[in-house]
């Protein structure tokens, strides 16, 4: 019965997030009639761009990374930097951004692929510090703390001019794109390859999977969307700094993935939203906000340890709704 | 028969410690092989040489007449040795079918541009492959179950049947009955048999000599790292060597 429900609607569920993420959250945010909201929207996109993209390292492939906020800066730098010194339009800036960051964290992370668990964090640690310090100082480049200021914003010329709105789509649709790719790899047969390394490298080895391999490959997609991250957020906010790219930006991005659920892609867009809407909602009751969203990490993590949308319960929902379910019977099978 | 695993005087060395010392022995296609020895004797050790685990000190392992050194495990693996640990090693928080997809992924090889292109006939592969495994050790039913749901006796088949997925030639078995009741260790011994008859080779350590001896076509014996005794189960239980090994000698004091 229920099989033949998932033959008949088989992408019932990527309709309904396209539906909510073009059409429904635009109305509301319409409605709620600021800018306002479409910009705490567009910080929601930018962060769960990120959120998606350390899942994929952290969550999936279990290497903890502490490092993913100066990447993501290494991004945010590289479109600043093309689009103000160049003149380049933002889409050829989010790509090269991403590639930049990608190139970048390879080379950086090359020395660190023979290490796993707290030896790898420290190393993503210490990489971190030496982009944010290098960010800091390398004033002739970076401008250091002054930031670079009047980046323009999202604007096709002729088509439209960029505004709150032309932002959200922008950071909407890569958002969309990003779920998409890291879907891809993380619910097909690679992805077991990737939780096989998380959950006992060795083994996976022993198992014909080339480890050092995967770690590249991982690394170079996570860094390559957390560099588009940075220049969406270069381009939306038209102003950045090193302090939006620092150690705690890390950390932040770590609880989201914890509180959603570690390895879980849902579960990363979920924690991105909360901890992100809870501080704006709360916003009447002042300074006791903060207290509040400390108490929903707290809780959450006590009461859910896998996280509010575990991987386990992410994996069987994506694979069955997304078309990237196994079938025993199917010719087809699982992909 | 031809020699499917060749292992040429073979020594490790960790630090002071010889853990296998200048080992020598032939696993022919086709056989079953058993590797017995009192604890410590470096069993474990000289399996973890074999599946490129660790490097040997000295000598030369050759698989296929091809050398082994300077190979990591997991080109090891892809060559066609598949094994299966002493303390079991499954993925707990993958199900079983994601747990022994890993092994068909590893015979298939893994692409991140396939995987984003969704490549039809890589995923076929693998499920065919995973599939396969899954109904040789029957667990075709609990392919949706959490790994780190199942019973001790399953877990030891799960593991088998990874193994299995990455299509090997020979298969090596690390203490298989070990902590498996007379019934199940019963059970395990025909689906090896069975393993092998369908034409994989088959070397496993084990310390139940019932079960060694009842199923190995031919015994090699290991102590304190060197190879001792090897021959079929009944001279091997005629050697004097190999009874003072287990037993000890007779001294005079």
């Amino acid at each position: 019965m229920s099989g033949e429900l998932s033959k008949s609607f088989p992408r019932l569920a990527p309709l309904l997030a396209l539906g909510a993420l073009f059409v429904v959250a635009p109305l509301v945010l319409y409605a709620s009639g600021s800018g306002y909201a479409f910009r705490v929207a567009t910080t929601i996109g930018v962060f769960a761009i990120l959120t998606v993209s350390a899942n994929f390292i952290t969550g999936t492939t279990g290497l903890l990374s502490l490092g993913h906020a100066a990447f993501y800066g290494v991004g945010a730098y590289t479109a600043a930097l093309s689009a103000t010194g160049f003149g380049w339009p933002f889409w050829v800036t989010l790509p090269f951004a991403g590639l930049v960051t990608a190139l970048i964290g390879i080379l950086l992370a090359l020395p660190t692929m023979r290490l796993v668990s707290i030896h790898f964090a420290v190393a993503t640690l210490g990489l971190g510090e030496i982009i944010h310090v290098t960010l800091l100082n390398w004033v002739d480049f970076t401008r250091g703390p002054m930031g670079i200021p009047a980046i323009p914003g999202i604007a096709i010329p002729g088509l439209f001019k960029a505004s709150d709105v032309s932002n959200y789509f922008a950071v909407a649709v890569i958002a969309a794109i990003t779920v998409f790719v890291i879907h891809r790899l993380t619910h097909s047969y690679y992805g077991n390859a990737l939780r096989a390394l998380r959950e006992d490298d060795q083994c996976a080895e022993t198992m014909g999977l080339d480890i050092v391999r995967l770690k590249i490959e991982v690394f170079a997609v996570s860094c390559f969307f957390a560099g588009v991250a940075g220049a969406l957020w270069s381009h939306t906010t038209g102003y950045i700094s090193p302090n939006d790219f620092r150690f705690n930006e890390s950390i932040l991005i770590l609880a989201m993935i914890v509180v959603g659920g570690l390895g879980s892609i849902p579960g990363a867009i979920v924690g991105a939203t909360l901890l992100l809407a809870l501080p704006e909602v709360l916003r009447p009751i002042g300074d006791y906000r903060m207290i509040v969203v400390g108490s929903v990490m707290f809780l959450s993590i006590l009461f859910l340890p896998r996280g509010i949308f575990g991987e386990v319960s992410a994996l069987d929902l994506m694979r069955r709704q997304f078309g990237a379910a196994w079938r025993r019977d199917g010719r087809v099978g699982w992909r | 028969m031809s020699a499917l695993l060749e292992i040429d005087a073979v020594t490790r060395r960790f630090g002071g410690l010889t853990a296998v010392d200048g080992f020598s022995g032939v696993v022919r296609r086709g056989e079953r092989v058993g590797l017995i020895g009192p604890n410590g004797a470096g069993k474990t050790t000289l399996f973890n040489l074999i599946s490129g685990f660790t490097p040997v000190s000295s000598g030369e392992i050759r698989f296929d007449a091809r050398v082994m050194a300077g190979m990591k495990s997991f080109q090891i693996a892809r060559l066609g040795v598949g094994r299966t640990f002493q303390n079991l090693r499954i993925f707990p928080n993958m199900t079983v079918f994601d747990n022994v997809s890993v092994g068909a992924i590893g015979a298939a090889g893994h692409s991140v541009w396939k995987a984003l292109a969704r490549n039809r006939s890589a995923a076929e592969t693998v499920s065919a492959g995973t599939w396969a495994a899954l109904e040789r050790t029957g667990l075709t039913d609990l392919a949706g179950q959490l790994a780190a749901n199942l019973s001790y006796g399953r877990r030891k088949y799960l593991e088998i049947a990874r193994a299995l997925a990455l299509e090997p030639e020979l298969l090596i078995l690390d203490e298989p009955a070990a902590g498996l009741n007379d019934t199940e260790t019963a059970e395990l011994a025909g689906f090896v048999e069975g393993l092998n008859a369908d034409g994989t080779t088959v070397l496993l350590v084990e310390h139940d000599m019932g079960f060694v001896m009842s199923l190995c076509q031919r015994v090699m014996v290991m102590a304190s790292g060197r190879k001792i005794a090897d021959g079929t189960p009944a001279e091997i239980g005629r050697d004097a060597q190999v009874l003072e090994a287990y037993l000890g000698t007779e001294e005079g004091t």
